[in-house]
């Protein structure tokens, strides 16, 4: 009897310590996943902030303002357009006439 | 008397004859002493728990926000016109603040304020938190913490961005530093913007880290991205164009509004004077306001296609009826009503051409006022625009029962009635859209093309955009708003400001709603000038040429080929120079 006891308490013994064991590495983990999470969070704010900035580069004032001061371009008409119509031949502006 | 007595031991030295009581009083306080402890135990495990249990909690268990991210607000093509960005802001601790004279110095002068403005806000001891400045620059809150002052610190909270600037600031409007919008499409979608913040409850561990999850976590709801029907190119030329013209004429303000007619949805509104969402210091009403929306007023000779239009539909004229609009007056009671021009004897088409009140008006006096009413109303006249917009107005239109003759002879013209800018674009998209009133949208809808409620028959809807279109070309009043490629049909329009309880002698407002590619309808443009103080006044004159500009630019960028002869200047083939 004392030693089937004595095997059972050796038994619970085991079990505790597995216990204590286990919860430390979920709690680790926890922590590591906690991380991640945080981390992603992090980089998904960094990447709407890049977004906004890379926006910012390219408003239309910023782009209007480049290509006419340093690329010297100037705004397109129609009579400096040429229309490429579905079937690929070129038409120029003054294919079609109003009535 | 005899004493019962214990041998303890058989020592001489020891041998004493102690009572036996005291051995048994010595059993007894031990034995009290252990169930004291049993009964404090069971006191603190089993009958009152709850605070100890409390106690624990407070010192390990930890409630954590979970932000939800503001919704961005795109354009039509997925451009951002607002997004949150995370940025510090500083706060502090004043009961355990370090007072060091010279580092508080360096930081009010990081912070951007005088140091007895710092020692103001950190002079309460009591409190253990107020902020310091909210919402500064990144480098700022790293040379803070290079100070190393105990009790300073910083907390990320999320900014508002507006890259686009002032030419969207009127529609995109603004949020507080609370992340509420104050203004425009942040305020009016502030709710589906917004979002939701979680929580969840944690275990931290002595050094702040999370090691486990305890309860259930309530996430976050993110706001919901907005696109919006705007093309901030469009926006953008728009804007541009409205300012040179403003800045050109002298005047105190203008706008544009950009409709798609086969949508409904609104591709540009702009107003100037206008203002940078993000730097918001020294706002006047005249830069917030949302011009386009908010101001009414006379819509002048805007009004006459609108007439027309009714007389064709309910077949009072044809638009070669001839009416004698000679000596260019007509009296109407004690009132007389004039023409600029005197111009004889007119077909319907040339009293819209050369503008003429006095044809508009005989023929507007042949219909009921009832009729009249109703097309106004139809056409979203004195009714509240659908776009959800703050501050949007309604105008004014009387009831028809109240209209004496002489005032509905000046409606016909657009004097005794009022509407914004927008809502005469909107009047406009029922010629361009085939007779039919649809739906505005300031939101994408992803439709090609949408029906609407009947007004006019789609053949005098075309009838009405030939008398348009005239308004445009030599003998109109405004050859300004032709642009090169596009066919263009519009309407001029002058009126005089109110002032008080008359109009100013010396105030005008000049616009000018059109349509383009006028036989088949894309867009309608309507430019406000308001004020122009340059000599030239006429809606012909001033704001015709931003209605052209925009035109050509907006038709372009929608790919929409020209549908009139240019002389084409593009250089195909250079022949080599021989020598």
């Amino acid at each position: 009897m004392s030693r089937v006891s004595f095997l059972l308490w050796l038994a619970v013994m085991a079990s505790a310590l597995y216990l204590v064991r286990t919860q430390y590495e979920s709690r680790s983990l926890t922590t590591e996943i906690d991380r991640a999470t945080n981390e992603a969070r992090r980089l998904e704010t960094e990447n709407d902030r890049l977004d906004v900035e890379r926006r910012a580069q390219a408003t239309p004032l910023r782009v209007e303002k480049l290509a006419r001061e340093q690329l010297h371009m100037r705004t397109i008409t129609p009579a400096i357009t040429q229309y490429a119509t579905v079937g690929g031949a070129a038409a120029p502006a003054s294919a079609e006439v109003h009535p | 008397m005899s004493h019962r007595s214990v041998q303890y031991t058989s020592s001489p030295l020891l041998a004493s004859k102690t009572p036996i009581w005291r051995s048994q009083f010595i059993v007894a306080v031990i034995a009290a002493g252990f169930l004291g402890l049993v009964a404090r135990a069971a006191y603190v495990q089993v009958i009152d728990n709850a605070f100890f249990k409390r106690q624990g909690t407070v010192r390990f268990v930890r409630t954590l926000d979970l932000p939800a991210n503001r919704g961005r607000i795109l354009d039509r093509n997925g451009n951002i016109l607002a997004s949150s960005v995370p940025v510090p802001s500083i706060w502090a601790n004043p009961e355990d603040i370090e007072r060091d004279p010279v580092k508080l110095k360096a930081l009010a002068k990081l912070l951007g304020m005088t140091s007895a403005e710092l020692d103001k806000k950190l002079q309460d001891e009591d409190k253990i938190f107020v902020w310091l400045k909210r919402q500064v620059d990144e480098s700022v809150a790293k040379d803070i913490a290079d100070l190393k002052i105990k009790g300073v610190y910083d907390r990320k909270e999320y900014k508002r961005i507006y890259p686009e600037g002032e030419s969207v600031a009127h529609v995109v409007g603004f949020t507080n530093v609370e992340n509420l919008g104050q203004e425009g499409v942040e305020l009016t979608f502030n709710k589906d913007l917004g979002g939701k913040a979680g929580s969840r409850r944690v275990i931290k561990d002595r050094f702040g880290h999370v090691v486990e999850d305890i309860g259930e976590m309530v996430p976050p709801l993110d706001g919901q991205d907005l696109q919006l029907s705007i093309d901030s190119k469009v926006q953008y030329f728009a804007y541009e164009k409205i300012k040179e013209s403003v800045i050109a004429n002298k005047a105190a303000a203008g706008s544009v509004v950009v409709l798609d007619v086969k949508t409904g949805e609104v591709l540009a509104l702009v107003n100037y004077p206008s203002y940078s969402p993000g730097k918001r210091g020294n706002l006047s009403g005249a830069q917030l306001r949302n011009r386009a929306l908010t101001d009414t007023f006379e819509p002048g000779s805007t009004m006459k296609p609108l007439v027309v239009g009714l007389a064709l539909e309910k077949g009072i004229v044809k638009p070669e009826t001839m009416i004698q609009t000679a000596p260019g007056k007509l009296q109407m009671g004690t009132a007389t009503i004039t023409d600029s021009h005197p111009h004889g004897l007119l077909s319907v088409n040339e009293v819209i051409q050369k503008s003429s009140n006095v044809g508009t008006v005989k023929i507007a006096m042949q219909m009921q006022p009832h009729d009249m009413w109703e097309i106004f109303t139809q056409m979203g006249l004195g009714q509240k625009p659908q776009v959800p917009f703050p501050g949007a107005v309604s105008g004014k239109v009387r009831a028809y029962k109240t209209w004496r003759p002489i005032e509905q002879a000046t409606m016909s013209y657009g004097y005794g009635l009022s509407a914004s800018l927008f809502q005469l674009a909107q009047a406009y998209t029922v010629f361009a859209h085939d007779g039919e009133m649809i739906p505005m949208s300031l939101v994408k809808t992803n439709q090609s093309q949408v029906t609407g409620a009947r007004v006019f028959s789609s053949e005098h809807a075309a009838a009405m955009r030939h008398m348009l279109h005239m308004v445009t070309i030599p003998g109109g009043t405004a050859p300004k708003a032709q642009t090169m490629g596009y066919s263009v049909g519009g309407k001029t329009g002058t009126a005089h400001k109110v002032e008080g309880k008359g109009y100013a002698s010396k105030k005008y407002r000049g616009f000018f709603v059109g349509i383009a590619p006028i036989d088949n309808p894309r867009i309608v443009v309507a430019v406000m000038v308001d004020e122009p103080t340059n000599g030239a006044y006429f809606g012909g004159d001033v704001a015709a040429p931003v209605f052209s500009q925009t035109v050509q630019q907006t038709l372009r960028m929608m790919g929409v080929q020209p549908d009139m002869a240019v002389k084409p200047q593009v250089v195909t083939q250079v022949e080599k120079e021989s020598f």
